[in-house]
């Protein structure tokens, strides 16, 4: 039993000869083993309810489990949506949203914490700033500039937007004061007798960014990437704004335009939506289970939650 | 002799100081010139221009006229803002309320734990990484008000008869709240939780030695350690769940009767809906002030709290 180890914390093992403590370490663990039941019990609601018809979904009495595992439901909604259209949306808007979130936050990360050209200061103080104001709040003007964007590409190329629909959202990635404060924490904390090195080497700023800098950020790079790659595939409010073409919607806009139609869709029911929103979780949820290190521990030590 | 020595380099003046300066650093402003423009355009621009446009009549999204503070007045007399901000204030209470304490309950007893801490942090944090909309979704589906919906489902096996859930307006709110909470505990746990990991254990052991109890040794080492975490999540909790937008936006569309029609989503609907991008604007400024004041409200207090501490 290690708790007769357990050196650190409220309890120790001093406390644990009592068998008072004992038992309430015990109560403590049943009791947060069924707070993580309730934690996750949705998420299993929804995988077993993907698979009941509407009419398991609906009947007396509650049976968790659905009277078959059929893929044949699954496909069929898959299929009825032409819902990989959605997914390649999505998949173009993570991936620029990626390099873009990477390379702008990195750049100016670099800029501000190891560079620090005259006036950097001043540039940093008014990044903070504007975090205090939620940019949900300029959401009117944001709208409008984006969209003289396209009417400015429309107007003198005479072209379709087509997909550069989704260049706004790739660029907004590259605007987020929480990355730049992610990539911005780590250069801080790099010895910076290596940039010296490197200059008097003659290596120019570019190159010192990518032989010196770039080599040493993998692992935050990760972190901004995994962070950008879930945010992106889960971001609804600004697509939602600027991609009327319903040729251009994303996962997430499109389903929010099933559920806001769900009264006039033929044969589309709670249950259907349900397979729907199967669909959308299981790229986070993976994505969760092969990073997991990576994000529970950069959410603890920098508290930047998405 | 020279009375006065001539320096072989003249000193050079302030403005080709500040060229040199320039000169050297224009590399430097090369590199970070391209995320400047982006952060301009997509956030600080925006914002200013948020700012002009609500002094302005508009047409579309374009300011017309200019009308002084007549946009702000007009949103002050719509009974609807009354609403929107009495809703607003109700949901930050409510979050106070349900979603405050329990992440940092959590923390403290995942801390103690010896068994299980990887599964409990992965299994309360899943919900984090889950799409917010799909989230809401989510729950609203598990909170259908027919007989057969899951809650109402659950309720029937204990007898209970079925409720109405989210179309009942005084339990809308709190329900939302809890949608949210579900999604979010887990990571403001992890926060905590990496603080609580690096107390010094022989803090406790001083306090063991002076005979302190376990109520003592958390009111006087656990407490105080998470002290500065549970002031920022505080404030940093009340700014985010003032901008709550897409929960009742996709949950119960504002309804029932604009029972949790949230500021932001008022401000959605004046530029969207109702097609008057200067009130939306407004609306927005009206927003960021609170949410400044509130800001600044809370740096007085804290700093205030750490000096009578000295």
């Amino acid at each position: 039993m290690r708790l007769r180890q357990k050196t650190d914390g409220l309890l120790n093992f001093t406390d644990y000869k009592q068998v008072g403590y004992r038992v309430l370490y015990g109560i403590i663990v049943i009791f947060l083993l069924l707070v993580v039941f309730i934690s996750i019990f949705p998420l299993l609601w929804l995988l077993l309810s993907s698979f009941k018809t509407a009419q398991e979904l609906y009947s007396l009495p509650f049976r968790l489990f659905p009277n078959r595992f059929d893929l044949v439901k699954l496909k069929e909604v898959w299929v009825y949506l032409d819902f990989m259209k959605y997914v390649w949306n999505s998949i173009i808007v993570v991936i620029g949203a990626v390099i873009s979130s990477v390379l702008f936050n990195g750049l100016l990360a670099y800029g501000i914490s190891v560079l620090k050209p005259k006036g950097h200061h001043l540039i940093y103080v008014i990044i903070l700033g504007s975090m205090l104001i939620p940019a949900t709040t300029a959401m009117v003007p944001l709208y409008k500039n984006i969209n003289e964007i396209y009417f400015f590409i429309e107007d003198t190329f005479g072209i379709d937007r087509g997909i550069l629909t989704f260049v706004p959202l790739w660029l907004i990635a590259g605007a987020n004061p929480f990355h730049f404060l992610l990539f911005k924490a780590y250069f801080d904390r790099l010895p910076k007798e290596l940039f010296e090195a490197a200059e008097m080497d003659g290596a120019s700023k570019l190159q010192s960014f990518f032989q010196v800098l770039l080599p040493m950020a993998k692992p935050i790079m990760m972190v901004v990437a995994i962070f950008t790659i879930n945010a992106t595939w889960s971001d609804f409010l600004l697509p939602y704004l600027i991609l009327q073409d319903p040729a251009y919607q994303t996962v997430m806009v499109k389903i929010y335009s099933i559920q806001a139609s769900m009264g006039t869709l033929m044969n589309f029911g709670p249950d259907k939506l349900l397979t729907v929103l199967l669909f959308s979780v299981i790229p986070p949820i993976t994505l969760f289970i092969l990073f997991q290190r990576q994000i529970t521990s950069s959410v603890a030590t920098t508290g930047i939650k998405e | 002799m020279k009375s006065s020595i001539t320096p072989m380099f003249p000193m050079p003046s302030r403005w080709s100081r500040f060229k040199l300066q320039l000169l050297k650093d224009y590399r430097s402003w090369l590199l970070i010139g391209p995320s400047l423009i982006l952060f301009s355009f997509f956030i600080w621009v925006p914002l200013l221009s948020n700012v002009y446009l609500s002094f302005f009549d508009s047409v579309g999204f374009n300011a017309t006229s200019f009308v002084g503070f007549a946009n702000y007045r007009a949103i002050l007399q719509d009974s609807l803002f009354l609403t929107a901000l009495t809703n607003t204030v109700s949901y930050t209470l409510w979050s106070l309320l349900i979603g405050f304490i329990i992440p940092i309950v959590l923390a403290i007893l995942v801390s103690e734990m010896v068994h299980f801490k990887g599964l409990f942090k992965t299994g309360l944090y899943i919900p984090n990484v889950v799409p917010g909309i799909a989230t809401v979704i989510l729950w609203t589906l598990m909170m259908d008000p027919n007989p057969g919906g899951f809650f109402n489902l659950l309720l029937a096996q204990i007898g209970v008869d079925p409720q109405p859930w989210l179309s009942n307006p005084d339990m809308a709110i709190p329900l939302i709240i809890l949608t949210m909470t579900w999604k979010g505990a887990g990571a403001t746990m992890l926060i905590y939780l990496a603080t609580l990991q690096t107390v010094d254990p022989t803090y406790y052991d001083a306090a063991r030695l002076e005979g302190a109890n376990l109520w003592q040794r958390f009111w006087y080492v656990t407490l105080p350690y998470l002290m500065n975490n549970v002031k920022l999540l505080f404030i940093l909790q009340i700014i985010s769940v003032f901008q709550v937008f897409y929960e009742p936006f996709v949950m119960t569309h504002g309804g029932p009767n604009n029972a949790t029609l949230s500021l932001t989503q008022l401000m959605h609907r004046y530029a969207f809906i109702d097609g008057n991008a200067s009130y939306g604007a407004a609306l927005g400024v009206i927003i960021s002030l609170i949410l400044m004041v509130l800001s600044v409200i809370y740096h007085l207090l804290s700093r205030d709290k750490g000096e009578t501490h000295q």
